[in-house]
């Protein structure tokens, strides 16, 4: 038996002819914090309402700690959630708010209390229980929705772009609050957000979502460090993407020809002599030299096209053979000037090879 | 300086605000200090002051019973009117096939001529009307139920004209509910039932109350309808209209002091509810 | 025996869209058919007894309103009447509802609920009032006295919706029109018309509805020159003739299906009944 919270397996789910969901497989593990992570309008959100009941996928099964629930309705799912626009309930007090999901399942007085409090001391709100939630700040709202989800002990915490209505500096904080506290508690969650960073710094695995599919599962160091797809790679960070041929494969590694110039690449799976590639590199691992520079692995002359000044560091887009600009981003250590003949070094263990 | 532009500036909103003013002291003011002038009058004279004329009526059963009637009426046909407009908006939220055509519906007592609306609902409601044709040949009754001229007549007769403002109110509040709440409760491990006990209505509870105030002032002052379909029964607006309708001559002074009591009512009943509608969420 | 009453529950609430759809349709039918009852009654003949249908056809009831009734001699009266009191509350409404709504006025939750009290006191009371007053002043049956009495209570509505209109125009619009170099004549019609347009004319069918409506106010102040739509209905049920006033007001009608019709389209219904929270 895996050891799955949450799975969805083979999750189709249309609107007329928009296919919001394509044949969608995903896994939670227990005690993992996994981000679902994708552009606006690419499948997250109906994912994630197909896990809570709201949505009934057309195709596909859902599971929840390996019971099937695709035909359960949503209150008998046994979930916390936290929204984007907090969804405190307006007309009570944070502590019934907190107390909401308890009354509903009929925990009896005492120990009520107990749980209610508990659950605001883990989130330092214990003073405002009897404030209303329009008397707090975005901050303090999202945490009683993280207590009012976590109260009653769900099987899993889903969070629905929980912190994008804060401002940037309280997202960080919040950002490292949510992340401590899913540690400690040791529960299942999974966190929908748009936001790439947030998904790096946060989780254990990230799920790349677009256009209603899975692009790629993984933890944030494979998603950044290989990307399997340009999307992926795009959506994560700055890129670099070279069109080439591959000539030849030689104890894994892939030569591709790019012009006049020739690039070895660490061949991916799949990769065959005569096929169109891309070679994808972080603009931050390619290096650059003066132009007397020796000779090292995939180093090629170039001329420095025009560069600009980002403080701690220089991006430089730089014009290697006719037609192949590369983006560099260097530490300012070494200055080169615009129209100055240089080195470029494409390390071979930083490239990779994308199949389109 | 700035105090000669600020006393212009106060000249400018008062000449603006005049025409209304004038519109109200002439056409309201005026006319209701006409009324209780009249009302401090003996009946049929233009001098001299008396009480007796609310003293007459303040003991007299048959006011009581008059009051009675027009609070009953106003109370039952707001409480059916929001009974019947919260499933109404429930459901027309949802946007179910035809919801246009059902949001028009709800538009069509206010707009369309109350009496006509009688007129219909006298027809369709008689003992050669439609519901009894219903009852006879579908649910076999052996004698057609008297509606036309009875208190439940009039009761479904006032629901029919006045729910619209509850309605109205109630799906546009409900429309401007934020779905995420009830997302949020049914998450927390609530019944679609216990959403809405707990969630939905208590959150749209401020805007139901506002549109059944609505309703219930039409109803306190219903004139027309019950004129035409009451029967014996006659609210206080119809027994007001008899005093000077019925009567020759006409009993104006009796007629100003129940114009005058009624009015206090509705506004005394009016305070009241703003009072309870203004509590939820203080 | 529990099995089968839950099994009993379950068949009803699969059946959850019928239901919902009996519910709407019989409100549907609740709330028109009695004017379908009045479009058959106005074309039967000999329809009495126990019949869903009448069983002959006929134009007579019509042939009769428009002669013995004089429905084009009511349908002028009940328009003019409503024009007037359309024009006068409006006029009234425009400057009171721009001070209300853009300028600092003292006082002025209680200034809006001075000018709303009509709406909320039975008419009944001070149209004993007006009828006295009127009396004196020579104005009842006239179209311009009965428009007036209208006026009492269409006026406060004009004033709110128009004073919620001008207090949503946007300053920054106002402004930017000003900075573009607009004059305050070009700004007032390129910019600042266009936009309170939608709640004029909203105004405007706010109160002629209420006005073609108008009964209370008109019994007080109506003679035999100036006897209006609801009016004719009323007196055309005392007489009787059922089939007649059925065929009169199918006539009457007409004009308020178009206002219908209008306030769907034009604007949003919660208007015509929002203002009053506050109060």
């Amino acid at each position: 038996m895996d050891d799955n919270m949450i799975e969805l397996r083979n999750v189709t789910k249309r609107y007329g002819p928009i296919v919001a969901n394509a044949n969608v497989n995903l896994s939670v593990r227990r005690g993992e914090l996994m981000t679902l992570l994708g552009p606006s309008g690419c499948g997250k959100t109906t994912a994630l309402r197909c896990i809570t009941g709201q949505v009934t996928p057309d195709e596909g099964r859902v599971f929840i700690d390996g019971v099937d629930v695709t035909d359960v309705p949503t209150h008998k799912r046994e979930l916390g959630m936290v929204f984007q626009n907090f969804a405190l309930f307006p007309h009570m007090t944070v502590y019934e708010n907190v107390e909401f999901p308890l009354m509903i399942r009929r925990v009896p007085q005492g120990q009520r209390r107990e749980m209610v409090m508990d659950a605001l001391r883990l989130i330092r709100m214990e003073s405002y229980a009897q404030h209303y939630p329009r008397q707090l700040s975005g901050g303090q709202q999202q945490r009683v929705g993280l207590a009012r989800a976590l109260v009653y002990h769900p099987k899993v915490l889903l969070l629905d772009e929980p912190l994008s209505n804060l401002d940037a500096k309280l997202r960080e904080e919040m950002r490292f609050e949510i992340r401590d506290l899913i540690s400690r508690l040791g529960i299942t969650a999974l966190y929908v957000t748009h936001d790439q960073a947030e998904a790096l710094a946060l989780s254990d695995r990230v799920a790349v979502m677009n256009a209603g599919r899975i692009e790629q599962v993984g933890t944030p160091d494979e998603i950044y460090e290989s990307p399997r797809s340009r999307f992926v790679a795009d959506f994560i960070g700055l890129s670099n993407f070279i069109r080439g041929k591959v000539l030849a494969i030689e104890r894994g590694m892939a030569i591709v020809a790019v012009n006049h110039i020739k690039l070895m690449v660490p061949a991916a799976e799949g990769t065959q002599v005569g096929q169109d590639i891309l070679v994808f590199i972080r603009p931050n691992d390619v290096r650059l030299f003066p132009v007397d520079f020796a000779k090292a692995e995939n180093t090629f002359e170039g001329v420095v096209h025009k560069l600009t000044y980002l403080g701690d560091t220089i991006d430089y887009r730089v014009i290697v053979a006719e037609g192949v600009q590369i983006r560099v981003q260097t530490d300012g250590k070494v200055r080169f000037n615009a129209g100055e003949a240089v080195k470029v070094c494409l390390p071979e263990a930083r490239c990779r090879v994308i199949l389109e | 300086m700035s105090h000669f532009t600020n006393k212009r500036q106060n000249l400018i909103t008062f000449l603006l605000l005049s025409p209304g003013l004038a519109g109200f002291f002439g056409l309201f003011f005026y006319p209701m200090l006409v009324t209780l002038f009249r009302s401090l009058r003996p009946e049929g004279q233009t001098s001299g002051w008396t009480l007796g004329n609310y003293a007459a009526f303040l003991s007299d059963p048959d006011f009581r019973g008059i009051i009675w009637l027009t609070f009953f009426l106003a109370i039952t046909s707001t409480f059916l009117s929001i009974l019947l407009s919260v499933p109404l908006a429930l459901l027309l939220r949802r946007k179910p096939v035809g919801h246009r055509l059902f949001r028009l519906t709800i538009l069509v007592p206010i707009t369309v001529p109350g009496l006509i609306g009688a007129l219909g609902l006298l027809l369709f409601w008689g003992s050669r009307g439609w519901f009894n044709l219903l009852l006879l040949q579908v649910f076999r009754l052996k004698a057609p139920l008297t509606i036309n001229y009875t208190l439940t007549g009039l009761v479904i007769f006032y629901v029919w004209h006045y729910f619209s403002y509850t309605a109205i109110t109630t799906l546009s509040t409900l429309e401007g509910l934020d779905p995420a709440f009830e997302e949020a409760a049914r998450v927390a491990g609530a019944t679609p039932w216990q959403v809405l006990r707990y969630i939905v209505i208590p959150l749209i509870m401020p805007g139901i109350l506002s549109g059944s105030v609505l309703t219930f002032m039409a109803a306190f002052g219903a004139f027309s309808i019950p004129l035409i379909t009451g029967g014996n029964y006659r609210p206080l607006s119809v027994a007001i209209y008899k005093q000077i309708g019925i009567f020759i001559p006409a009993r104006w002074s009796a007629a100003s002091a129940m114009a005058m009591i009624m009015a206090a009512l509705q506004v005394v009943f009016l305070i009241f509810y703003m009072r309870i509608l203004r509590r939820p969420m203080a | 025996m529990t099995a089968l009453a839950k099994r009993y529950w379950h068949a009803l609430i699969n059946q959850k869209k019928l239901f919902i759809y009996t519910f709407l349709w019989s409100f549907f039918l609740w709330i028109t058919s009695p004017f379908l009852i009045i479009l058959l009654k106005s074309v039967g003949r000999n329809w009495f007894g126990k019949r869903w249908l009448p069983p002959e056809l006929t134009l007579d009831w019509y042939k009769w309103a428009l002669t013995i009734a004089n429905i084009p001699q009511v349908l002028s009266n009940t328009l003019i009447i409503a024009a007037i009191a359309v024009t006068i509350s409006t006029l009234l409404a425009l400057p009171t509802g721009w001070a209300l709504g853009r300028r600092k006025v003292p006082a002025k939750e209680v200034l809006t609920s001075i000018i709303l009290l009509p709406r909320m006191i039975p008419p009944i009371a001070y149209a004993l009032g007006i009828a006295q007053i009127f009396y004196r002043l020579h104005l009842v049956d006239t179209h311009l006295g009965v428009a007036l009495a209208h006026v009492a209570i269409c006026a406060p509505y004009a004033i709110l919706v128009l004073s919620s209109t001008f207090e949503g125009l946007d300053e920054r619009v106002l402004e930017a029109a000003a900075v573009c170099g607009a004059s305050q004549l070009r700004t007032f019609f390129h910019v600042t018309l266009p936009l309170v347009l939608p709640g004029i004319l909203s105004s405007i069918i706010f109160t002629f509805t209420t006005s073609y409506n108008e009964f209370t106010l008109t019994l007080m102040t109506y003679g035999p020159h100036t006897i209006t739509l609801p009016v004719r209905t009323y007196l055309a049920v005392g007489e009787g003739y059922w089939e007649v006033t059925s065929a009169l007001s199918i006539i009457l009608i007409i004009p308020s299906l178009f206002v219908l019709f209008m306030v769907q389209r034009q604007v949003q219904p919660e208007k015509l009944v929002g203002g009053f929270k506050g109060v």
